[in-house]
């Protein structure tokens, strides 16, 4: 990958992160956004024709660079709103952030990406603990824990294929994956499943897939909500592709137990339907859509998990258009909750009323992600059940729709208490009235 | 290297089985200085090994115990000691430790263990961390768990493959280090914030 130059982007908010720490302005706050933005509009050009191609790593760094774009933008609003917040150090950190995720989207080598993911885990830990509350400390602490064993559990997958491999003396090289697409056959099978079954349970673990997700509500709900976009939106679907990367680079033939594919699929519906569960009872609101966030990489891994060219592309067809609607979802989640001084849902009502402009967008986005047409997950999630049915995957396809379907309950019932007045509120006065 | 190994694999269980932070502290440097001797004996001497020696003796023979240190002589003497370890805990630690022979004979035949007895003991130390990282209350007994683990897995690529490139070894040494350092001012921030240190007290997030 030629692009490794994309990874400069975030010196310069680095720099002026440093600049903050003597002459904090708000213009300073712009100039980020203004740079990030071009940083995007620079690569994208620069990259047109591998994304044109649909090449995966080329719309994992556009993606990723204009989810960055975004959140630098809202990070100007977000950091007025919290005067708390040390600038210098919150943009300290996201820069590094920012250069983590651009290194898990260019890795073209296991370790490398192994790395990469770790390092954001690290550096989006220390954003959480910037919020400073107790909720924050709390969630840090079981985020940078829970994830750091994770990628220990995959790191040691990585050094069985190593050493299974080192006769080649190629050093790192060694788990590139175009090295592993040629040699992996020439591993003991026990190996192979060892390394497939901790590496896809390592990185599922950054990627959020059940049953390795307990971290991911409290560090999304908790984080700064431009962080919070950042994280739903692109980590996890990056930490997903490394995993699919890996799988698309071990073949194994279809239905294998333990299998790449098959644990790929395995995860996937338990994530679907755990996260739809989840979102029913959900009292906060950035913990709804840390939920949906489940659910929808959950989606993605089924797709990647069916391992034809066609389920992968719908799955990064899923990555991008979720990147893009949660992340916003996300942005306006964090507005809100400073708006109605409160992330409880139940005391988020009466937007319409308070903010028509606001409540409209806000419906779009919760629409699009709950999957309602002619919005683009709904044409996604479409194409990857076409793909399930031409699989013959039945039983998959029956949890996923019934899965889809309690989605879309839940987040039009949360999206109709955002809009209207409490509705719990108006059912004993109705009744009250009618007795009148 | 089986007998660094054998020790490294007795402070493992030190850590497991220490109340006192103090001792834990001496446990983690102790790793630290057994995985730089390791490092200098296991490969012919270069300027990479010795670099990477050195690089081992200062984050996990200096610094992790260092900053641990640093803190706990801030806390108050109720906040430098652990919770007893639950008594399952034992029975799970026998257990997981007998497992690993099993590990062996099944990996045998494939030959990808170069050193056995070293490979008992570093996946033994895997085990007794995660163990530890479960059974274990105090914030920086989960930190000691988490560099553990990290230690028994430098140990295990050693019976695997020798060495791991200079490469991942330099940024594991990095990552491990600001992850600790990390986890360090968290402890000392969820101490101010909450005047606790045990993780059991971590529930207001639920649901």
């Amino acid at each position: 990958m030629s692009s490794s130059w994309a990874l400069g982007g975030p010196a310069v908010p680095l720099v002026v992160a440093a600049v903050l720490r003597r002459h904090s302005t708000q213009r300073w706050y712009a100039v980020i956004a203004i740079w990030t933005s071009l940083v995007w509009l620079a690569v994208g050009g620069l990259t047109w024709h591998p994304l044109i191609q649909g090449r995966t790593w080329a719309i994992l760094l556009d993606v990723t660079n204009l989810v960055a774009a975004t959140s630098a933008w809202d990070s100007v609003g977000w950091l007025r709103e919290h005067p708390r917040m040390a600038p210098h150090r919150y943009y300290g950190w996201w820069s590094l952030f920012w250069a983590a995720l651009l290194g898990i989207a260019l890795a073209h080598n296991l370790a490398l990406a192994w790395l990469a993911v770790e390092f954001s885990t690290l550096t989006s830990g220390a954003l959480i603990i910037e919020v400073g509350d107790r909720h924050a400390l709390e969630a840090a602490w079981k985020y940078i824990l829970i994830a750091s064993v994770g990628l220990i559990v995959g790191l040691i997958g990585l050094v069985f294929l190593y050493a299974s491999l080192q006769y080649q003396t190629l050093g790192w090289a060694t788990l590139n994956y175009q090295n592993l697409h040629g040699q992996f056959p020439h591993v003991a099978p026990i190996i192979r499943t060892l390394a497939t079954v901790f590496i896809v349970a390592g990185f599922g673990t950054k990627a959020g897939l059940v049953p390795f997700h307990t971290w991911l509500p409290d560090a999304h709900s908790e984080a700064p909500s431009p962080v919070s976009g950042m994280l739903s939106g692109v980590l996890l679907g990056l930490s997903l592709f490394t995993v699919v990367r890996f799988v698309e680079a071990v073949p194994t033939a279809r239905g294998v137990f333990l299998s790449g594919p098959h644990l790929l699929t395995i995860f996937g519906t338990l994530s679907v339907v755990i996260g739809a569960l989840a979102l029913l009872v959900q009292r906060d609101i950035k913990r709804l859509f840390a939920y949906s966030s489940i659910e929808q990489v959950g989606i993605m891994a089924v797709a990647a998990g069916l391992g034809t060219k066609a389920a992968l592309s719908l799955a990064l067809l899923q990555f991008v258009l979720h990147a893009v609607i949660k992340s916003s979802v996300f942005y306006g989640a964090g507005h809100l909750s400073v708006m109605y001084q409160t992330q409880r849902l139940k005391k988020i009502t009466g937007l319409l009323a308070r903010h028509p402009a606001g409540a409209v967008w806000w419906a779009v986005g919760i629409l699009a992600l709950a999957g309602l047409p002619p919005l683009g997950l709904a044409y996604s999630e479409w194409l990857i059940f076409r793909q399930l049915w031409q699989h013959h995957a039945y039983l998959v396809i029956g949890l996923v729709a019934a899965s889809l379907t309690l989605t879309f309950a839940a987040l039009t019932y949360h999206l109709m208490r955002n809009l209207w007045r409490d509705m719990d509120a108006l059912a004993p006065a109705a009744a009250a009235s009618e007795v009148l | 290297m089986n007998d660094l190994g054998l020790l490294l694999f007795l402070l493992a269980l030190g850590l497991l089985w220490s109340r006192t932070m103090h001792h834990t502290v001496w446990f983690l440097a102790g790793e630290g200085v057994l995985l730089s001797l390791m490092v200098w004996t296991s490969e012919p001497v270069t300027a990479v090994t010795v670099v990477v020696g050195l690089a081992t003796l200062v984050v996990k023979g200096g610094l992790i115990p260092g900053l641990i240190h640093r803190i706990l002589r801030t806390w108050p003497a109720a906040f430098r000691r652990d919770h007893p370890l639950p008594l399952w805990a034992y029975g799970i630690t026998v257990l997981v430790v007998l497992a690993v022979s099993h590990v062996i004979h099944l990996l045998g035949p494939t030959g990808v263990i170069q050193h056995a007895l070293l490979f008992f003991y570093a996946l033994a130390s895997i085990h007794v961390g995660f163990v530890m990282i479960v059974a274990r209350r105090h914030l920086l007994s989960q930190l000691a768990s988490l560099v553990a683990i990290e230690n028994g897995l430098v140990v295990l690529a050693v019976s695997l493959a020798g060495a791991l490139p200079t490469f991942i070894e330099l940024g594991l040494l990095i990552d491990l280090g600001i992850a600790a350092t990390l986890m360090v001012w968290m402890s000392h921030r969820i101490h101010q914030a909450m005047h606790t240190t045990d993780v059991i007290t971590l529930r207001r997030l639920r649901g």
